[in-house]
């Protein structure tokens, strides 16, 4: 019974993190119609971003967060700006491509850089834990999990109260409504894909905490964030965090019960199953 | 007169790739080998792809299955190489219609998301399975004959090329462009559009296990990361889409010209291949998104600007 509370604590804890990572793709896949294929590299490189500046310069993880997203959003906007936004109204399999190429790149770019070692981020509190009726907490990880929900929320009352905010659903409801009233669909686009890069680098750089981080980590990472999004649904937030963490429990049961290597099984079959029988996600209303 | 020039350009093409294992270095011919299957690859991808519109990324699946289902049946059946070529070509069939049934249903992004979870779920369960020597892999008898490899590979190759014609001219071909063109307009025009998309999912199946398979027998040597390979799709989709989708040679012009300059950019640093590639994607679908065969067609009337007119076709 405590091996299964801890279990499912694990996967919750996982989740938030889970659903921070999908959170980047949902947006710009919504209001975009692209899906990002690239969106893992984007996890990958905020991860690094955050090891060298932990290694190099000694910055707490979670003080450069701000920074590494940043980064990450200057790259997501100068892509969308200078090519997606030439392709954009090119049939899906267009973008889908593109972003794909975008991978490759950044993917074969970090491996040169970087290298292929693997790499952890260690800051003095990676050890520490503690006790929640029974089951093992790492302080990292729950950290993790409530900056994850934080960013979450903020993006939820960002799209809902913020002018631009607002400016970046229009679009996604309108497209030429939105421009009638004045907004410059050009820049809104790359911003939007910037926040969508910029919330994948907080991911990373998250990620970088609880696991070991690789130039290959990208290509799984897209596929469980899609996994999310189509468990979760695109019509809201809330749907990204119950997929984060619905699949974060599955795992941690798969791992438990059927062992570590049927973990993707488990994910990918899951997101096939719900792809056939309700496209529009568990919680989504059918079209 | 034309039409004489442009076979007769073919049958010498085709003569001198015969002619080729018997005059060429070993290491040339070994890179005839790879590109032809990658050939193969990119044409099977062009049946769903390009002549259906569904983009498919689980390519890598049924090349995976084909060179697995070669394998058991040489290895625990004692089965020939032709044998266990047809069976494992069957096991890729049966599980394209399997499967095909229900994913198909999915259009747009969702069919892409699908075959992509499905390449990465299909080897994972490849490498629990004890008949499939799981994580470790099976030796397959050592066949130390590259010509022998390389004429099969052709021969597949030349098979495959001459489908796809065969389909692009027939009722059935007609039948998947109006699928890929408006799906609902080709159903209200009692097109069968389950039967047609299955079917031309499982003829892309067939294709690309046969290509599998051969690979299996040739490398002697395969475990689930080689033959399940994520990167295959990237590169028969490349492939395909660099070369014309549903163009009946397109896809052969994009494989040889691809594979030649990444073998000589590998010849230095490994990775300028791979980074080599990434880059082809974004430019060519920018600036070229019908691929090689509708440049070659429109090129000589537009010159620069027609690279101009596909950006200004969709840009915001």
């Amino acid at each position: 019974m405590v091996l299964l509370w801890q279990v499912l604590a694990n996967g919750i804890l996982l989740g938030g993190l889970y659903a921070l990572m999908a959170l980047g793709l949902a947006l710009v896949w919504g209001v975009l119609n692209i899906v990002n294929l690239a969106h893992g590299a984007f996890i990958m490189l905020g991860a690094y971003v955050c090891y060298y500046l932990f290694a190099l310069v000694h910055v707490d993880p979670f003080l450069a967060l701000p920074a590494v997203m940043v980064v990450l959003f200057v790259l997501g906007y100068t892509l969308q700006r200078h090519v997606l936004n030439l392709i954009i109204r090119a049939p899906m399999f267009n973008t889908l491509l593109v972003t794909f190429g975008f991978e490759v790149v950044l993917t074969n770019l970090a491996q040169m850089i970087f290298s292929a070692d693997f790499r952890t981020v260690n800051p003095g509190y990676a050890g520490a834990n503690f006790n929640l009726l029974g089951a093992t907490i790492p302080l990292a990880r729950i950290l993790a999990f409530t900056t994850g929900l934080s960013l979450t929320a903020g993006l939820w009352f960002f799209l809902l109260k913020a002018r631009l905010g607002r400016a970046i659903r229009a679009t996604a409801q309108n497209l030429i409504a939105a421009r009638l009233y004045g907004v410059e669909t050009r820049t809104i686009y790359a911003i939007t894909f910037g926040l969508g890069a910029a919330l994948a680098g907080a991911a990373g750089d998250l990620y970088g905490l609880v696991s070991q981080i690789n130039p290959y980590i990208g290509g799984s990472l897209t596929a469980k964030s899609f996994a999310i999004c189509i468990i979760g649904g695109l019509q809201n937030p809330l749907g990204v965090v119950v997929g984060g963490i619905f699949l974060g429990i599955v795992e941690s049961l798969t791992a438990l019960y059927l062992g570590p290597t049927y973990t993707d099984v488990a994910s990918f079959g899951i997101l096939v199953l719900v792809l056939v029988l309700r496209p529009t996600g568990l919680l989504g209303r059918t079209a | 007169m034309k039409l004489l020039i442009r076979w007769s350009v073919l049958a010498a093409a085709l003569a001198l790739l015969i002619v080729l294992p018997w005059v060429a270095p070993a290491t040339l011919v070994q890179f005839g080998i790879s590109t032809l299957m990658l050939a193969t690859l990119a044409q099977s991808w062009s049946i769903i792809g390009g002549y259906t519109g569904y983009a498919s990324f689980g390519g890598s699946v049924f090349y995976g299955l084909g060179s697995y289902g070669t394998a058991i049946a040489m290895i625990e059946y004692h089965l020939p190489f032709g044998v266990g070529l047809i069976l494992g070509a069957l096991v890729a069939v049966i599980f394209a219609v399997l499967v095909g049934l229900p994913v198909l249903r999915l259009r747009g992004h969702y069919f892409a998301i699908a075959t992509l979870a499905l390449a990465q779920v299909v080897p994972a369960i490849v490498s629990n399975l004890e008949i499939a020597g799981r994580n470790i892999g099976l030796i397959l008898p050592l066949l130390k004959n590259d010509a022998l490899f390389y004429e099969a590979a052709l021969g597949l190759l030349v098979a495959t090329t001459i489908s796809i014609w065969y389909i692009s001219r027939s009722r059935f071909g007609f039948g998947l462009m109006a699928i890929r063109e408006n799906e609902d307009a080709a159903a209200a025009m009692g097109i069968n559009t389950t039967l047609y998309k299955t079917l031309a999912f499982a003829i892309a199946g067939f294709f690309s296990a046969m290509s599998g398979g051969i690979h299996a027998y040739w490398i002697t040597f395969i475990e689930p990361g080689g033959e399940f390979d994520i990167g295959l799709n990237v590169k028969m989709i490349i492939m395909a889409v660099f070369g014309g989708p549903g163009s009946v040679l397109g896809p052969i012009a994009g494989a040889f010209l691809l594979s030649g300059i990444s073998e000589i950019l590998s010849f230095k640093i490994s990775n300028v291949a791979s980074l080599f590639f990434g880059f082809v994607i974004v430019i060519a679908v920018v600036l070229m998104p019908h691929g090689l065969a509708d440049l070659w067609h429109r090129y000589k009337k537009l010159g620069l600007r027609y690279f101009s007119e596909n950006i200004r076709e969709n840009r915001v």
